[in-house]
């Protein structure tokens, strides 16, 4: 409760901060954060895992034998110290602000996990002789820098110039997807499995995630993130190729096990997925609540033409062959679907693709014409196989094993590469730009001259297919297809990772994808609240960032008001998804 | 015939139920164009709302007595669907009036996500159906002789279904005139033309809002305790699947209008039953048969059955 009475009233106190207040509120704050990661944080033992053994009063034996979380509450705070002290930090107080939230959420974290794990406040505070004051001291040190940031002055994000020899370039693309893969293999293996058996894992891939948006943060801060993205639109091909090599790198890293090629391989079939659904509502502003079910036909599709025992149809196709079948019958049929959008607009539009996609699950749990299966589901699709090797057996690549599962990571991993290499330019072309003029007002798409019913249902028809792409992969890493896969919710949730990510970028779909389907495999000792936790999480993204993680540059603008003036309600409104049509409506009446 | 019959009077009551949380649905969009997704769910707490007023609160003697009992329990159950209701605007849809259309629908449906998952975890086993408890005159109404099959072709009809079926119409003409004739209503319907003269015109739009919302809760409320009454369990996913059923209903009669969604409602409810026992599929398939009536609906006839078409803001 203390945290959150302090937290409430920073707003107020915010108001009263001047400008000379900065340099000793981040200075305090940085020390206080170095003193945090010394202290002890609990006054009881935990058990024996990971985490309680980081976290205990053993810590005093060695004191400067700082790791996991606390490793990072003390280098976000050396690095504040350090952003402090150098006048001449480029974008100072925004780096600032982002080291502080990072220490904040790391302390935050820790402190109500160890508060609900010993039994109230006394967790973290004192008991039986013990003090243990660290998780306080680190969220108040999260809190002082954040205020000493916003007392000070929050410059723009400086530019850096992308005029660099080529191999300077190239050097500096390749540290910083190494430092990507490096960070998202960390990401993947941070506390390990969710369960019973180790519920330290949510806590500790959470505090991971702050200290890693803690860090993004003030690299943006710096200008490094744009700096970044800036080298590699111009060096577009060198960097798909690094970007690609680093994917397939994965398995060499600390994530290089069955499981977690496992949940890496659903990653990337979500990704692809979310990609597709990112042209339908990011570019082309089709809000599709239905969406999963395409790749559920992509699923069955691919199911029945396998050879499964359980299929109805019995035709054996190779893989290929079934997943091109799958992905271009999901298409047609995300055209036919699609065709009512020539006549509906917006809300009424996401209604009737809610619609369909409660007629596909309703139909495939009720075995329809004998083709999913129902409730039984269509089990034992066989594995992919290539010159004799399944894709699941583990295999040896010039002397390194590499785990089983390997081989579908290593194929989605390509699947998605080849999308986002074809649609990354997508923006740009003349289709592309044709959606977006159709998303900003269709009526004047169409006064231009846009074909917008052509362009449309191309939208559809391109976000089927590679929904039912991936539901063909699916089907066959998972060896088992069933409607339980592809229900409302799980449209839901992609299409919050769309919006988590940031619409109508592709990098932040495969993002938002990610953490909204890795973030089940390590809560699962808090299983019994995730949805509620989602639920809550939609609510407070669109209260707080509606645009997302990555926003597109323009819809940035469109979606946060960051544009020169505040009155951006007038263009707000006419961003999303829908417009007006016919006559101005009762409320219509752009004021 | 007798079958027929049957399926009509069933249709008749579920369209009772959907067509009073239609209502809610259809003041909403009308006011402030938002399709209120989690007002199905609102339906749903209400629901249980009664059935705690009639575990926890009621003392066991008035349990025996429907006359007592039930009254309470549709005053509980509209107390929490109302509360629900004024949380859910002012912490989750006020923050986003003027923010673009596709944000408050999103968090339409994490409230609708939160909701259900607060009652299955929260209410005392609500992970599976709760038993609820029938307070009313348990009877039936059996009307004789119209089939040629003797007893069993006989029509029957529960007492709660009428009970359903009368509430209902008494509730949304009562609703219609308050709207029509109160100095709120024609605020309301002020705000719903034109929110911006409505405002000059010294109508304050946060209280027309609140209102809206507060109306809507309370017939959600007391659909919900009939509804369990009437069906004699509950659980946490009844919320959603009546809800579908009932936009569709404010979509069929036409959003915006109060009788549309009505009229809309008891179509659903006879499409549901008829299609079930007539068309391909049986009750497997009712479902499907009202998607399908609404995507024909939206497609060919996007102002409904007594939309405005000037008024169809899609």
């Amino acid at each position: 409760m203390t945290i959150l009475n302090r937290f409430s009233g920073s707003g107020a106190l915010g108001r009263h901060l001047k400008p000379a207040h900065a340099k000793p509120l981040t200075a305090a704050g940085g020390v206080l954060a170095v003193v945090a990661a010394l202290l002890p944080w609990v006054t009881f033992l935990l058990g024996d895992g990971a985490y309680p053994a980081k976290a205990t009063l053993q810590f005093f034996d060695a004191p400067f034998a700082v790791e996991g979380y606390r490793l990072h509450v003390l280098l976000l705070g050396l690095a504040a110290l350090v952003v402090t002290f150098v006048a001449k930090t480029p974008g100072r107080g925004r780096v600032l602000r982002a080291l502080g939230w990072g220490v904040f959420a790391i302390s935050l974290i820790s402190a109500v996990f160890i508060t609900g794990r010993g039994g109230g406040l006394g967790a973290i505070t004192a008991a039986d002789g013990v003090t243990a004051f660290g998780s306080i001291v680190g969220v108040v040190a999260g809190l002082l820098i954040v205020l000493g940031a916003k007392a000070g002055h929050l410059d723009d994000i400086p530019e850096w110039s992308t005029d660099l020899p080529r191999w300077a370039a190239y050097l500096a693309l390749v540290v910083a997807f190494v430092g990507v893969l490096y960070l998202v293999a960390s990401m993947l293996t941070a506390g390990g499995t969710g369960g019973a058996s180790n519920p330290y894992a949510g806590p500790i891939f959470l505090a991971f995630l702050g200290m890693a948006g803690g860090l993004l943060g003030a690299l943006n801060g710096l200008g490094v993130v744009r700096w970044i993205s800036a080298l590699s639109e111009k060096h577009r091909a060198f960097s798909i190729v690094v970007l690609l090599v680093c994917a397939l790198a994965l398995p060499l890293t600390s994530a290089g096990n069955e499981y977690w090629m496992t949940v890496a391989t659903t990653i990337g079939v979500y990704a692809a997925t979310a990609i597709g659904l990112n042209i339908v509502v990011g570019l082309a502003g089709l809000l599709d609540l239905g969406y999963v079910a395409f790749m559920g036909i992509g699923a069955f599709v691919a199911a029945n033409l396998s050879g499964a025992a359980a299929a109805k149809v019995g035709i054996d196709l190779p893989f290929p062959l079934a997943a091109l079948l799958a992905a271009a019958i999901a298409g047609v049929i995300g055209a036919i679907v699609g065709s009512p959008t020539l006549r509906v607009r917006g809300d009424y539009l996401a209604i009737v693709t809610l619609a369909f996609g409660e007629i596909f699950t309703k139909s495939a749990q009720n075995n329809i014409g004998g083709l999913t299966g129902g409730s039984n589901a269509i089990p034992g699709i066989p594995n992919v196989e290539v010159a004799g090797t399944a894709f699941n057996e583990p295999i040896t690549v010039l002397g390194a094993d590499l785990p089983g599962g390997v081989l579908y990571y290593f194929m989605i991993v390509l699947v998605v590469g080849a999308i986002m290499a074809v649609f990354a330019n997508l923006k740009n072309s003349r289709i592309g730009r044709a959606w977006i003029a159709i998303r900003e007002d269709e009526d004047a798409a169409r006064a231009m001259g846009i074909k917008t019913g052509k362009a449309k249902i191309l939208a559809f028809l391109a976000g089927a297919t590679l929904a039912g792409l991936a539901g063909a992969i699916f089907a066959h890493k998972l060896s088992t297809s069933s409607y339980e896969s592809f229900k409302f919710l799980e449209s839901v949730t992609l299409l919050a990772a769309v919006i988590l990510g940031g619409m109508g970028t592709i990098p932040g779909a495969v993002l938002g994808a990610s953490l909204l389907f890795v973030l089940p495999e390590k809560l699962r000792e808090f299983d019994e609240y995730r949805l509620l936790v989602f639920g809550l999480a939609l609510i407070l993204i669109m209260r707080f960032r509606p645009q997302g993680l990555m926003p597109d540059r323009v819809r940035r603008a469109e979606l946060a008001g960051e544009t020169a003036g505040g009155k951006s309600i007038e263009e707000e409104e006419e961003l999303v998804v829908e417009h007006e049509h016919e006559a101005p409506g009762p409320k219509g009446g752009k004021a | 015939m007798t079958t027929l019959l049957q399926q009509l009077a069933n249709g008749i009551a579920l369209g009772a139920t959907i067509g009073l949380i239609a209502l809610g649905y259809t003041m909403v969009y009308g006011i402030i164009q938002l399709i209120n997704f989690a007002h199905g769910e609102v339906f749903m707490v209400g629901a249980f709302g009664g059935l705690a007023v009639h575990r926890w609160v009621l003392p066991e003697s008035f349990r025996e007595n429907w006359y007592v009992s039930l009254p309470l329990m549709l005053l509980g159950g509209m107390a929490v669907a109302v509360a629900i209701a004024l949380i859910m605007e002012r912490f989750a849809y006020r923050p986003l009036r003027n923010a673009p259309r596709l944000a408050p629908l999103i968090t339409a449906l994490g409230v609708s996500i939160v909701l259900q998952e607060a009652i299955r975890i929260w209410f005392p086993n609500a992970d599976s159906a709760q038993p609820f408890p029938k307070a009313f005159v348990d009877s039936q109404i059996t009307i004789i002789g119209l089939g040629p099959d003797g007893p069993e072709g006989d029509v029957s009809i529960r007492a709660s279904q009428l009970l359903l079926v009368v509430v209902s119409i008494i509730l949304s003409v009562l609703l219609q005139s308050y709207i029509n004739r109160s100095k709120m209503g024609r605020a309301m319907r002020a705000t719903a033309q034109d929110p911006d003269t409505a405002r000059l015109m010294g109508v304050n739009p946060d209280r027309v809002i609140v209102l809206t919302f507060v109306l809507g809760a309370a017939l959600a409320g007391v659909a919900g305790v009939l509804y369990g009454v009437d069906i004699t369990n509950v659980d946490n996913a009844i919320g959603f699947q009546n809800g579908i059923f009932a936009f569709t209903a404010a979509v069929l009669g036409g959003i915006g209008s109060l009788r549309g969604a009505v009229i809309g409602a008891f179509i659903i409810g006879l499409i549901k039953t008829l299609g079930g026992q007539y068309m391909w599929g049986g009750t497997q398939y009712d479902y499907v048969w009202i998607f399908v009536v609404l995507i024909l609906v939206l497609v060919f006839r996007p102002q409904g059955l007594f939309g405005e078409a000037e008024r169809v803001r899609a």
